[in-house]
């Protein structure tokens, strides 16, 4: 593996070009470019507030961003699994045709979408500010310190995952469709749209604190935790005339995680490269 | 001199992937697999190449001379056998493979000479040569889809010799240019020759091969039938294709 990743370094360069050429073409012919991105989340977001808030009646103060700080890392999620899917069937002719180390393709498709994550998430601190400023919103704390660990984390987490996606749509092209399946069902599961104190109190009281920690074992969904409890305040909320009280991160917990992290783009680089030599004579 | 590129007891296999059986839903019902189908592609293959040769490869489609040049060019892996290359390799196996068709020529430039191995800054200091090599200058900002496939191939060729590789691989690409522009890239692969560097492609233009080789194999059912002075391994090869179709290939 130590060779395969020196290799990767003299290519850095072509990495570069992929990610270029990914954000190229994505924004091409269209001169609103980067907002067409950002639009689609947003109003995504405008609608399940409204659902949340006004119909399922949880009632949290400006729950809007504690929504956005979790949606903002699921779309990067979602959308760096579905690209790598493609990416190596979309590069079909390069494979076919010229040596390049294959694992540049499902890497460029993560960092595709980190930029556009990072993009997002300084749009999402523009709105805190302004929040902050006009209408008294949350401050901005410093455990926002802990941002780029946990972009860390979840980037680590996606190559591994996108490495096996990508390799596995070669050989079963059933792959992309069955992504979007489990996506759409891992959305309900991940603390997104509500948040993880509500599971919490809904655990059976004997074994509560236990089955928490195995919830937490899910990596996105201790992600979106860690996203959530750093860059915004404890909340309070309210639902069915129950109050919901904020718990504090659970670091153990976010330790685990990180682990889970790593092992998992490990273990995908090492899925991949057993594999990557066969997609010229497959695709 | 010493070898640039060596084989040493090369197979290729393939595996025949049945279309069919590549879902999710068969691999998982068909119980008793059916073993896949082998195509030996390549057997036993020894070929040693020195410094400054410009060997041609021919042999009738199908021989296996297509899956040689992509060993050599690591786009497959050999089932068996070691391959060693000595020097940065440029390849040309396919007309505007790796060309992304919205972006521009320019844009298309940086990116086919990273793929060969160039950083972003020796691109930059390439660009114009590779630009006035192509002829493409007044195109280079458009599209690529845009393009024929005699630009296509002029823009493919100036990226795969300007860019100063050691080796140079090429599948029978050249015949899509007009005459003109195959002089030009023959007289470039001349300089190219006299600069020590090594080139190897596969054609079925027997007459560009009498030109350009210095040595020539060829190649029957995966297996190399002759080898050596290009004169006597055409005449040798041509004895096995039906003489009506060569001439009239010629005229």
């Amino acid at each position: 593996m130590i060779e395969e990743i020196k290799e990767l370094l003299r290519f850095k360069d072509l990495l570069k070009q992929l990610v270029i050429r990914d954000l190229k073409v994505r924004y091409k012919n269209s001169v609103l470019g980067f907002f067409w991105s950002l639009l689609n989340p947003l109003v995504q977001v405008a609608t399940i507030t409204i659902v949340v808030k006004y119909i399922m009646r949880l009632d949290i103060a400006n729950y809007s961003a504690y929504l956005l700080v979790g949606y903002l890392p699921w779309v990067f999620f979602q959308m760096a699994l579905l690209d790598s899917s493609q990416v190596i069937l979309m590069h079909r002719d390069l494979i076919r045709k010229v040596y390049f180390p294959r694992e540049l393709l499902p890497l460029s498709a993560v960092i595709a979408n980190l930029i556009h994550f990072i993009l997002a998430l300084v749009v999402f601190f523009v709105y805190l500010l302004v929040y902050r400023i006009f209408l008294h919103g949350a401050p901005i704390m410093a455990s926002v310190a802990w941002l780029p660990i946990l972009i860390l984390l979840q980037t680590l987490l996606l190559t591994g995952l996108t490495f096996v996606v990508s390799c596995m749509n070669v050989f079963f092209e059933d792959t992309k469709y069955l992504l979007t399946v489990l996506l759409n069902v891992l959305f309900y599961l991940t603390p997104v749209m509500y948040v993880s104190e509500l599971v919490y109190t809904r655990l059976p009281h004997a074994h509560q604190g236990l089955l928490f920690k195995l919830y937490l074992l899910m990596p996105l969904n201790m992600l979106t935790e860690a996203y959530r409890k750093t860059l915004l305040p404890a909340f309070h909320g309210v639902m069915g005339g129950v109050p919901i009280e904020s718990v504090p991160l659970d670091y153990m917990m976010l330790a685990v995680c990180a682990a889970i992290c790593i092992i998992s783009a490990i273990g995908g680089y090492a899925y991949f490269n057993a594999r990557k030599w066969v997609f010229a004579e497959r695709i | 001199m010493k070898p640039v590129i060596e084989l040493i007891d090369i197979t290729k296999v393939f595996d025949l992937v049945h279309h069919k059986q590549t879902t999710l839903k068969a691999a998982i019902l068909s119980f008793k697999r059916i073993p896949p189908q082998k195509l030996l592609a390549i057997k036993d293959l020894n070929l040693s190449v020195p410094q400054g040769e410009a060997l041609a490869i021919v042999g009738k489609n199908g021989s296996g001379k297509s899956t040689l040049l992509r060993i050599i060019g690591r786009v497959y892996k050999p089932t068996s056998g070691t391959l060693t290359v000595d020097g940065r390799m440029s390849t040309m196996l396919d007309l505007g493979a790796g060309f992304h068709p919205d972006l521009t020529g320019r844009e298309n430039i940086f990116f086919n000479a990273a793929v060969m191995g160039l950083s972003t800054a020796q691109v930059r200091d390439k660009i114009d040569q590779i630009i006035d090599f192509s002829e493409l200058n007044s195109f280079i900002d458009t599209p690529v889809r845009t393009y024929s496939a005699g630009m296509l191939m002029r823009l493919g060729f100036a990226i795969a010799v300007e860019t100063d590789p050691d080796i140079l691989l090429i599948d029978e690409v050249l015949a899509v240019g007009d005459a003109a522009f195959q002089e030009k890239c023959y007289d470039r692969i001349d300089e190219f020759k006299t600069a020590g560097k090594t080139i190897v492609f596969v054609t079925h233009d027997l007459d560009a091969a009498r030109a350009v080789a210095t040595r020539t194999i060829w190649f029957d059912k995966g297996e190399i039938r002759a080898d050596g002075n290009t004169q006597e391994v055409i005449d040798s090869y041509l004895t096995t294709v039906p003489a009506h179709h060569y001439q009239e290939k010629n005229q």
